[in-house]
């Protein structure tokens, strides 16, 4: 398990830091994998999104947490944070969406939409296109929980 | 003519004779507006043109929502404004998430196709993945690794580094390296998805843990910079049609004062005696057949010039001849055998040539076998090692 605490402010100081954090998360995390580098890749993509959105849309300050931890083939991510109730209905709604029957035709408006992408389509991705199963919680402190469990590789490939 | 443009980890280039636009690097902005350049400019590129587009992320390693929101709904734009317009865009299979991701936009519009490059990376990628090659492939590794395993040491490689194996092909020789050298971290690439399994698999079946095998297009490969004391690539080169841009990336991903470390062939000078003539004869066509398919058999001696050229210092040359004298001619025999029924077979055919040609080629592998197995003869197989150090 690794685990990144730092202050919500401190993150979102810059852009840049979902990239940065999702790349070298990405590295630790895939070693003894079945191809580290195409993994190393997936996951990156995935963590970035989470991250971005998170960037996007929390609550005004206290921590972020992100901490990973692979069971088998399975690899979660939980990112704890801070978001008051508008912060958590976001992600609720989010959550909602991928829970329906057209959760990928949601995803597909989301992208194409003509106006500017909503906070929420790196959580569509994730649940749709990457078969991520995402869960949100209230952590207490004025902060919540997002978890994603991803199975990013195909041992029988 | 070819135009480019960059922002910070991400370019563009335009090839306006292929009519492709190629975005390369790491696109992940907050806001679209930074990508309002690159927009531009796939807008300019493509005011000229008519018929079909082309739009390559093959080398487009990573890229976030943002991005392909702003890319993907400019290339609807296109082709439902533009009648006279269709657009193809390429992705590639190294990339896990890019053919999934920009799949979707062939549901969007009937004027977009999407397809995974991977069978191209190199030109004879169809011929050294024949599944009968594999023989050769494993049988050649045993010959070679008798000269191998100590010139190895003599360019610098030492237990306990940091390896790469690029374009390991089926494997055998990086499980050499595992066992000879005990590297500390040994990373095995090749294009080939069907080498890599079958590379797993021989690991798996001989217990030998520690190589991590990943897919990869060594030209252009998604190993991080400066990682690795020691990269080995084997006849590669020569299967290349710019070797340059191998060389390129294999200096990336050396460390400062590493060691890279080529071998390659030039296969006009493999000789025989008895029937030496005829031998010749053949093997010379071999270097024309391969420059048929832009690939350079004879590029061993050249090695020195392109480690040079490619900013290497120390630059370290020799070469070394594996024959029927080593201990083994059967095994010199069967890889001259398969040579012929790869070369005086499958890409003669390819290439066209007329049966009374390809009678007289074919002779030249047989006469070979011929010289190998004589009891008096000799036959022989010369192989360049190079090997270079990036510069501190």
């Amino acid at each position: 398990m690794l685990q990144m605490d730092l202050d919500i402010g401190d993150f979102c100081s810059n852009w840049a830091h979902c990239d940065l954090f999702s790349a070298y998360l990405a590295r630790m995390v895939s070693h003894n994998r079945l191809d580290s580098l195409l993994f190393s890749n997936l996951y990156s993509s995935a963590l970035n999104e989470l991250l971005e959105t998170v960037f996007r849309v929390h609550g005004n300050s206290g921590k972020l947490e992100c901490s990973v931890r692979r069971q088998g083939g399975l690899d979660r991510i939980e990112l704890v944070f801070p978001a008051d109730e508008d912060t958590f209905a976001v992600y609720r709604e989010a959550i909602d969406k991928l829970s329906g029957k057209d959760a990928e035709k949601l995803y597909l408006e989301a992208l194409f939409t003509e106006d500017e992408p909503d906070a929420s389509l790196g959580l569509l991705e994730l649940g749709v296109d990457y078969g991520a199963r995402l869960a949100i919680d209230r952590a207490g402190d004025g902060r919540m929980c997002l978890v994603a469990e991803l199975t990013l590789e195909d041992e029988n490939e | 003519m070819i135009a480019e443009n960059s922002t910070q980890s991400f370019q563009w280039t335009y090839n306006e004779n292929d009519q492709e636009f190629a975005l390369h690097g790491s696109l992940r902005p907050q806001k679209a507006e930074e990508l309002s350049k690159c927009i531009s400019a796939l807008d300019q590129s493509v005011s000229n043109v008519s018929g079909k587009f082309y739009v390559n992320v093959r080398r487009l390693v990573r890229m976030n929502n943002v991005a392909f929101h702003a890319i993907a709904g400019k290339i609807l734009d296109l082709v439902r404004g533009r009648s006279d317009l269709d657009v193809h865009v390429t992705t590639s299979s190294v990339v896990g998430w890019a053919t999934r991701k920009f799949a979707v936009l062939e549901t969007m519009s009937e004027k977009i196709t999407v397809s995974e490059y991977d069978s191209e990376f190199y030109p004879g990628q169809s011929f050294v993945e024949d599944s009968e090659f594999i023989h050769v492939l494993r049988t050649q590794t045993k010959l070679t690794w008798k000269h191998e395993k100590d010139l190895l040491r003599e360019h610098g490689l030492k237990p306990g580094m940091q390896v790469a194996d690029i374009c390991c092909g089926i494997g055998d020789f990086a499980v050499l390296l595992q066992k000879e050298f005990s590297p500390d971290r040994l990373v095995a690439l090749d294009h080939s998805k069907s080498s890599l399994d079958y590379a797993r698999q021989v690991a798996a079946d001989f217990g030998i843990k520690g190589i991590d095998y990943v897919f990869g297009d060594a030209a252009d490969m998604l190993l991080e910079d400066d990682q690795f004391d020691f990269v080995t690539c084997r006849h590669s080169l020569q299967v290349f049609d710019r070797p340059e841009l191998i060389l390129k990336e294999l200096f990336r991903i050396c460390k400062p004062g590493g060691r890279i470390y080529v071998t390659n062939e030039k296969n006009s000078h493999c000789l025989g005696e008895p029937r030496g003539e005829s031998i010749q004869w053949t093997y010379n066509e071999v270097a024309k057949l391969w420059h048929h398919f832009d690939m350079d058999i004879e590029i061993g001696p050249k090695s020195r010039r392109l480690l040079l050229e490619g900013g290497f210092e120390d630059v370290t040359i020799g070469s070394f001849m594996v024959t029927s004298t080593d201990g083994d001619p059967q095994g010199f025999a069967d890889i001259i055998a398969s040579w012929k029924n790869l070369f005086a077979g499958k890409m003669a055919s390819e290439r066209g040539d007329d049966a009374a040609f390809v009678e007289r080629f074919a002779k030249g592998f047989d006469d070979h076998i011929f010289a190998a197995l004589h009891p008096k003869g000799y036959a022989g197989w010369p192989i360049w090692v190079a090997s270079g150090r990036k510069p501190l």
